[in-house]
């Protein structure tokens, strides 16, 4: 939802739990002009994807990094 | 030139104010703000996404992840406490109990104990199956005898154990971390220059190493050092003299996470498996999507 609401052409995006028994979720996007609702849904999950691949690759980056500096200073 | 600061201090801050605490929802969305384009863009996140590793002892791992959404940090942090697999003690089959302690009492704590097995090498249980397979199971045996007092009662249990692969949201046993947490970073900012007794005042109102105290052509001035430490007890606001004089907020991208593992995986395989079911979550819904048929 959180890059979804981040395209110009959604009016409305918004999300509620029917029920806490049960695991459903309603979700809404609304587009302004005619542009099919599916897209900027469509849109937002690959950019999620898009993120978390680069958070992935950010994170594993560091991690080599940290440990490279972490040997240096031992030896 | 105040206006802008001052929405400059809505996007990217929350304050915590003397009774409440403000901007705490994100605002920057495309067209809220006069000025800014906040259309999402790739690039831009990649340019102003970091993330630095602070220290990792063991089973604990402190890192910061910065130029990231609150929402998207949540994801990580929940599916870290729930959607990582592990196994754990499932199945107890209890051939001979008769120490103090009860069957599911037994079984219960045994559930809790972490299974050093790495969940990545295992497969989940397909619905109705009744017997175990070794690409799902693990199976242990468990047979003791207690006899250091020979005048007390002597214990025996001999349970079977059976140890399935599940996720944290089943059951909070099947949960790899001991706690997953982040903490946004404290930004104190002081609105004016604070001297003296007051200075020192300040300096125990916040944790040690926070502000510090410079000595300036005699007169002790003081100095925020390292924001960082501090854990906004907001001692401040009891001092009438010192209330306006300091701005606490928190920098509203910048996350400080601390993971500690039980044991079964590293810290850091756990936080680069949780980013990775989150990718497999949009995948699957992706493949729904293109699956059904739309009007």
């Amino acid at each position: 939802m959180g890059t979804a609401s981040m395209n110009p052409d959604v009016e409305f995006c918004g999300y509620c739990i029917t029920h806490p028994a049960e695991s459903k979720t309603n979700f809404r996007i609304q587009t302004r002009g005619a542009l099919p609702a599916v897209e900027p849904f469509r849109k937002g999950l690959n950019d999620l994807m898009d993120v978390c691949q680069h958070v992935l690759n950010t994170f594993e980056r560091s991690m080599k990094e940290y440990r490279a500096q972490r040997e240096e200073q031992m030896q | 030139m105040a206006a802008k600061r001052r929405t400059e201090e809505m996007r990217d801050r929350v304050v915590l104010g003397e009774f409440g605490v403000r901007n705490v929802h994100t605002t920057d969305f495309p067209g809220n703000y006069s000025g800014y384009d906040d259309a999402w863009d790739q690039r831009r996140f990649e340019e102003a996404f970091r993330v630095d590793v602070i220290r990792e002892d063991g089973d604990a791992l402190e890192f910061d992840m910065v130029g990231i959404d609150a929402a998207i940090a949540n994801a990580f942090r929940r599916i870290l406490l729930a959607e990582v697999p592990t196994m754990a003690v499932e199945k107890v089959f209890v051939y001979n109990n008769t120490s103090i302690v009860q069957d599911e009492i037994l079984a219960h704590r045994l559930g809790l104990i972490p299974i050093r097995a790495d969940p990545r090498l295992f497969e989940y249980r397909n619905q109705g199956d009744e017997e175990g397979t070794e690409i799902d199971t693990l199976q242990f045996q468990l047979k003791i005898k207690c006899s250091r007092n020979p005048q007390a009662a002597k214990e025996s249990s001999d349970p079977n154990e059976l140890y399935f692969n599940h996720k944290g949201k089943d059951h909070a046993k099947f949960s790899p971390v001991a706690t997953a947490s982040y903490r946004l970073l404290p930004d104190i900012t002081l609105l004016q220059p604070v001297e003296d007794e007051a200075a020192e005042m300040l300096q125990k109102c916040f944790s040690p190493g926070v502000i510090e105290i410079q000595n300036i052509k005699g007169k002790k001035v003081a100095r925020v050092a390292n924001a960082r430490l501090d854990t906004f007890s907001r001692e401040v606001f009891r001092h009438e003299s010192l209330k306006n004089v300091v701005r606490l907020a928190r920098v509203r991208s910048h996350y400080i996470f601390s993971v500690e593992s039980t044991g079964i995986l590293p810290p850091d395989v756990l936080v680069s498996e949780a980013i990775k079911i989150l990718m497999g979550k949009c995948q699957r819904f992706l493949n729904e999507l293109d699956s059904v048929p739309m009007e």
